[in-house]
């Protein structure tokens, strides 16, 4: 009856993780298979090895120790979503390695990470030399990224139904508050990945019946709907110069940083709660606003083409891509002057709504912070007066409110952290914020040396650091950084 | 199974967690939000919202669930959120009432035309409870399964118990109309086999029909008390209530801090003494008389004054202490501490629910929890390997055991050579985790 709690659990959570890896195996045969169809031989004797190795380490961790119990508490829950990704990462960046993609540890892991986190931010200077299968994994890591590794292991692994599953889906699952959709979690997960995969068919039907083959227009339905951003070109979606495919991928990028609750919801026929939802009403009226303001920017100072229609529509995705974390780009916004720049960092550090594929700060966390910036004007004035900070006709508990600040304020000061790391590394400051701004946030665009996102020019200490940077922005922050804690350690 | 519950109290939280650690959908509603923030770490959905509202009622799925159950403190709430859940589609709906003329016809029937399919009542399960407790001094638990025809009785072994120091093996030959299905020793329950010996300190918990009752007492050691008079610490509801079940059978002696309540209680139960003071003083215990008393019952809303309440009065030389503990988590710490019997009403409520859930699902077949073991009652099915051969030739695996049977009406013990027949209903014992074994045995 008495079973001390403080201690971790280490035997279930390596069962776990080993489960995790030889899922992780099952998604690397995605590649695998393209690589058959393409035969690229050489490529796929690399991806073969990879497999193998995944899930070979999987197996031993999962049968090798047998677990006294696998009741896992909140700590090993915290615990064990970092070390997931961590170690997907590492799994992940072992095609790279062994294909030659990538030369060195430092840059595979950044990539792989990257693309789990759905950052999108890439080493590779050349994507159109290289072979089809590794292109295919890394579209396949954004997707699964996207949605949560956690969060499909909990809707496939029956056994996560009981035991620490809890924990798990609330370590992982990014927002202020979690929605929980069904009574049970992986019911939930269930519900969410449906939406995912409905939304992915759509996707690609949608683009291939375009100019895109079938091959491209997968990827990019990997990559956009998850907001991560690798592309199979080195120009991104500006390859294509087709504003059916721009559109297409707007929307679709739109949709992937809405709360997928309530697009679950909006798919049963409740239309009401999407446009009863103050956060949606923000998030559609930011990127209205910052659509506007770069696109008469770039049309009065005369910086893009001529065409008002092609800069609306391109000033559009820009802006999307941005706010939803995804990176991929139509033009190079280096172009259109410092003023977008400073719009996209701003749309940069916010991002698009809790509960999506999106990465970065989250627009629910920005409602909150205005909300209560005006509430404490109130206050000034009126000091006896009770002001709460409502959201969809909701109050919220103070506590909600000084949790998301603490968020925002934690969010600012990793920022300023990593940028001041990689001034020291030797990367000039305007650059070195953008970077750490784009890794935090999972966006993935880059400026100067990383223009386009291309960070191979990165000395291995700087990936390193952005690895981190970029797990630390796609748990939260507080998933990763209380591993960092002493009580966390100490009973 | 979808199960709305309504109110996070006590037994609603309780309740709520058991029923999602079994593997039901769980849904929880209560008004106050801050109540359900403690369910964010479990498997559970949670709905901020009126119990007794119309939309807050559907927006949870009241309308599609299974079950319907409102445990919200308020009986009238209760009773109305059934009425309304069963009219917006539920299958069957269960209220929680704090009053026992609701339990009686012809309420029953009006309720039940209203909605409400069945009603929990924990303060008159509890009084139940203890008045099984009184009738059979000698054990720690009683429960009858199979329609009666099977008795499990938990009791808590001493020096002079002919039990002890005996091994399974050499029990089995000699006595065969008892079997000990589970041992708890040290807050660990185990399921015994042949080498196990049984020592002293333990509660074994023996499976055996009706007639064979007094020869069970003999080997346990035990002797039967009669009890006449009963000291009650705490003049709780359940104080109240089992005083009325008990309709005279014994001569009760309330202890009650609370003057207001001293008058109440002597305006409600006229036949009874009512003392005003302390349980917990020792002086007052001395001068009402403790030692002259067979029981003592304690009831107070502090679960710590209660088990200290019965410690001191096995001092005093009762034979039969009742304990209410509330806080769960105290159970195995009292039990361990000699205290006779122990009364949660939680865990009084939430079997009952367990009871109301296996009428309803017959796929659901547990049929009580020990601390951490379930017993388990399946038919056997034509062809399911549990019928296939004797019961010892099945090589069950060690965290199983089978107690009993009902063939034709008629409760069987089962020993090694038992043959199962299909169509038997067969009471199983099988520590927590086991279950899915056991039903696969079966099917």
């Amino acid at each position: 009856m008495f079973r001390k709690k403080s201690n971790l659990n280490f035997p279930a959570i390596l069962r776990m993780l080993g489960w995790l890896l030889m899922i992780e195996a099952m998604f690397m045969l995605a590649p695998l298979v393209v690589g058959v169809i393409y035969e690229e031989i050489e490529t796929l004797k690399s991806i073969l090895y990879s497999v193998l190795i995944t899930a070979t380490s999987g197996a031993i961790m999962a049968f090798g120790l047998v677990p006294k119990n696998m009741d896992m508490q909140k700590r090993d829950g915290l615990l064990l979503v970092p070390v997931v990704w961590a170690a997907f990462s590492f799994f992940g960046a072992l095609p790279f390695l062994f294909t030659g993609t990538i030369d060195n540890m430092a840059g595979a892991f950044m990539e792989a990470m990257s693309g789990f986190t759905t950052t999108g931010l890439s080493v590779i200077t050349d994507v159109e030399i290289l072979p089809k299968s590794i292109l295919f994994w890394r579209a396949v890591m954004h997707w699964v990224g996207g949605m949560g590794i956690i969060l499909f292991s909990l809707a496939v692994l029956p056994m996560l139904n009981y035991h620490g599953g809890m924990q798990l889906f609330n370590a992982e699952v990014t927002g202020i508050t979690h929605d929980k959709l069904r009574p049970r979690v992986s019911s939930t997960a269930k519900s969410l990945w449906m939406v995912y995969i409905v939304l992915s068919i759509i996707m690609a039907i949608l683009l291939w019946a375009g100019p895109m083959n079938l091959f491209d227009a997968l990827c990019h339905t990997m990559s956009a709907l998850s907001t991560g951003g690798f592309s199979t070109k080195n120009s991104s979606i500006a390859w294509w110069d087709s504003t059916y495919v721009t559109v297409t991928v707007t929307i679709f990028m739109f949709l992937g940083g809405m709360n997928f609750a309530l697009l679950y919801k909006a798919a049963r026929g409740d239309f009401r709660s999407l446009w009863h939802n103050g956060t949606f009403k923000w998030y559609c009226c930011v990127v209205l606003i910052s659509t506007t303001l770069v696109a008469a920017y770039v049309v009065f100072n005369k910086l893009y083409g001529f065409e008002i229609g092609k800069t609306i529509v391109d000033a559009l995705f820009t802006c999307v891509s941005v706010i939803t974390s995804t990176g991929l780009l139509v033009a190079d916004i280096e172009t259109w002057g410092e003023f977008t720049i400073l719009i996209m960092c701003i749309l940069m550090f916010f991002g698009a709504c809790a509960g999506s594929t999106a990465g970065a700060a989250k627009i629910d966390r920005l409602e909150l912070m205005m909300k209560n910036i005006a509430n404490e004007f109130y206050r000034v004035l009126h000091p006896n007066s009770i002001v709460n900070v409502h959201i969809n006709r909701k109050v919220v508990p103070q506590e909600v409110v000084s949790k998301a600040i603490v968020f925002l304020g934690t969010y600012m000061c990793i920022i300023v952290v990593s940028a001041m790391a990689l001034v020291v590394i030797g990367i000039p400051m305007k650059e070195a914020f953008f970077s750490s701004l784009s890794a935090l946030g999972n966006i993935g665009i880059g400026i100067g040396s990383a223009a386009n996102g291309c960070y191979a020019s990165y000395p291995a200490v700087a990936k390193w650091l952005l690895s981190i940077v970029m797990l630390i922005g796609r748990l939260e922050l507080f998933t990763f950084l209380v591993l960092f804690t002493r009580d966390f350690w100490h009973k | 199974m979808k199960i709305v519950i309504v109110g996070a109290g006590e037994v609603g939280s309780h309740l709520a967690k058991l029923l999602s650690s079994e593997g039901q959908d769980v849904i929880l509603v209560d008004s106050d939000e801050s109540k359900l923030n403690d369910f964010e770490m479990y498997n559970l959905m949670t709905y901020t919202g009126k119990p007794t509202s119309f939309a807050s009622l559907k927006e949870a799925g009241a309308g599609k669930c299974d079950l319907f159950i409102a445990v919200t403190p308020y009986e009238t709430r209760n009773l109305l959120a059934c009425s309304i859940a069963k009219n917006l589609g539920a299958k069957s709906a269960v209220a929680r009432i704090d009053n026992y003329e609701y339990m009686k016809e012809p309420a029953r029937q009006f309720f039940i035309n209203m909605g409400v399919d069945d009603v929990i009542y924990p303060e008159y399960l509890a009084a139940q409870e203890m008045m099984t407790a009184l009738k059979r001094t000698w054990v720690r638990c009683w429960f009858d399964l199979l329609n009666g025809q099977l008795v499990v009785v938990g009791v808590k072994l001493r020096e002079k118990a002919k039990l002890v120091g005996l091994k399974l093996r050499e029990l089995n030959t000699q006595s065969s109309y008892m079997h000990i299905s589970a041992i708890k020793r040290n807050h660990e329950t185990i399921i015994p086999g042949g080498d196990d010996m049984i020592c002293v300190n333990d509660i074994v918990y023996i499976a055996t029909t009706n007639e064979y009752i007094p020869k069970v007492l003999e080997m346990t050691g035990k002797e039967e008390v009669g009890i006449k008079k009963v000291l009650i610490m705490g003049g709780s509801r359940i104080a109240e209530q089992l005083v009325r079940l008990a309709g005279g059978k014994y001569k009760f002696k309330i202890i009650e801090s609370d003057l207001e309540r001293c008058h109440r209680l002597s305006e409600k139960l006229p036949d009874c003494n009512i003392v005003h003071g302390d349980g917990r003083d020792m002086d007052l215990l001395h001068e009402e008389g403790l030692s002259d008393y067979e029981a003592f019952v304690a009831l107070t809303g502090s679960s710590e004054t209660n088990i200290l309440g019965c410690l001191s009065a096995k001092e005093f030389g009762v034979r039969k202490t009742i304990a209410e503990v509330e806080n769960i988590q105290f159970i195995s710490e009292a039990e361990g501490l000699n205290i006779g019997t122990v009364i949660n009403k939680k865990l009084l409520a939430s079997s009952r629910i367990f009871q109301i859930m296996l009428d309803r699902d017959s796929s659901n077949s547990k049929c009580l929890a020990l601390a951490d073991a379930d017993v388990v009652e399946l038919v056997a099915k034509e062809g399911s390997r549990i019928t296939r051969s004797e019961v010892m030739n099945l090589h069950l695996s060690h965290d199983m055991t089978i107690a009993g049977l009902l063939r034709d009406g008629k409760g069987i013990l089962v020993k090694g050579n038992t043959l199962i027949q299909p169509g038997d209903h067969v009471v199983v014992f099988c520590l927590a985790g086991a279950m899915n074994k056991v039903e696969k045995l079966f099917k």
